[in-house]
């Protein structure tokens, strides 16, 4: 992976706008992933890629080709989504998540063959409520949790993009699981 | 072992940092105590939910790859095949047919051709049907830019103007200080698409 990263940084810094582009599709899914969970709304997680995306092109001269690209490009977006949670006012964040429901489909984890109304109904239910849970940590766990599970990073990348100590991560993932826990444990 | 070391070393066994004898210790406390027993149950599948999300990621919107490559700045010089297929719209078209019955999933990026007018002074447009008109004697400050219209300029623009897939007509009483710029986002987008099926192949 990492070769396939840097030959196409290098092109892409000579110009080349297809191997930009590839850049872009390798890592579109995962940015708007990670920007959908971090602000619970389509359309800011669109600019948050968006805007992603332009700093790394922006930024390429000064890509550091002995760190993983992954790690760097994680960075930008995290940085720029915790910057956008903190301007946030939480009125509007709850408008979001409310207009947002569409979102949260979570039956697509059962086979097609096994779905019955009560597995549907129970296994969204239950991902709508890791989806709140994961929502309503504060802004320092939300980002290393999501990192953690959703983007499945080791704790040492983590604490590579978050450019924080390891025993730090490791102790925001604690308190991040036992967090997520107790506003699970009604459904377990 | 107290209950408070049992659940700090149940994080470290989620985290895969548990040695195998702290494994032991942990298991011996775990049959002694339901209380702990339960607390791990808890977490082990909290961290099973966790995990399981990742496996239904929402994707990026289709066109967003687009929409980024055309948001970059653009200080290079236009790619040198733009010109040899405006050159050659035959043999192009009829390559690029064929390429299209090799690779069935092409998605157009034209499937809503909706008029998108943008501008920071959108007051002194007219917008009739798909026809955006900057009338004689308008003027229109900043940038302005008509995706899938007609664009008919009969007053001024002060900054740039970017017709994309639309057709453009400048009346002799126009005036646009800044850069006027046509783009034909088939071409680009059906482009993009080809190379990087390509590309993805040589690079496996
Ligand atoms: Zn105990």
């Amino acid at each position: 992976m990492d070769n396939i990263e840097n030959r196409l940084t290098k092109l892409a810094l000579k110009g080349d706008q297809r191997a930009f582009a590839e850049i872009v599709e390798l890592y579109k899914d995962k940015i708007y992933h990670l920007a959908y969970r971090m602000l619970s709304n389509r359309h800011e997680a669109e600019d948050i890629v968006q805007e992603t995306f332009l700093r790394v092109y922006r930024n390429l001269d000064r890509y550091d080709q002995n760190q993983k690209f992954s790690t760097w490009i994680y960075r930008i977006a995290t940085n720029l989504c915790i910057d956008r949670l903190r301007k946030k006012k939480p009125t509007y964040s709850l408008d979001a998540e409310m207009n947002d429901q569409e979102g949260m489909d979570g039956y697509s984890m059962i086979p097609s063959d096994n779905r019955t109304p009560e597995s549907e109904a129970l296994l969204s239910e239950t991902q709508q409520i890791i989806y709140q849970a994961i929502d309503s940590l504060p802004a320092k766990y939300k980002s290393v949790m999501i990192l953690r599970y959703l983007q499945d990073l080791s704790l040492q990348e983590i604490s590579d993009v978050l450019g924080m100590p390891v025993t730090t991560i490791k102790t925001r993932v604690h308190r991040g699981r036992e967090f997520l826990r107790k506003k699970l444990e009604p459904k377990m | 072992m107290e209950c408070n070391l049992a659940v700090s070393l149940m994080h470290d066994y989620l985290d895969d940092d548990l040695s195998k004898e702290q494994q032991m210790e942990l298991k011996a406390h775990l049959l002694s105590c339901p209380a702990c027993r339960m607390q791990f149950k808890e977490l082990e599948q909290t961290d099973m939910l966790m995990f399981s999300l990742s496996h239904h990621a929402p994707s990026a919107p289709l066109e967003l790859t687009q929409r980024i490559m055309s948001a970059l700045p653009q200080e290079k010089k236009q790619q040198p095949w733009l010109g040899w297929i405006r050159r050659h719209p035959a043999v192009t078209a009829a390559a690029i047919f064929l390429i299209v019955m090799f690779i069935s999933s092409v998605s157009f990026w034209d499937q809503d051709s909706q008029l998108v007018v943008k501008g920071n002074d959108l007051d002194q447009v007219v917008i009739e049907g798909d026809t955006v008109i900057v009338p004689e004697g308008k003027s229109i400050a900043g940038n302005l830019t008509v995706e899938n219209g007609k664009t008919k300029i009969y007053g001024e623009v002060n900054g740039n103007l970017t017709v994309i897939d639309g057709s453009l007509y400048q009346a002799s009483t126009a005036h646009i200080s800044g850069k006027v710029k046509n783009i034909d986002q088939a071409l680009d987008w059906l482009w993009y698409k080809i190379t990087n099926a390509f590309s993805d192949v040589a690079y496996r």
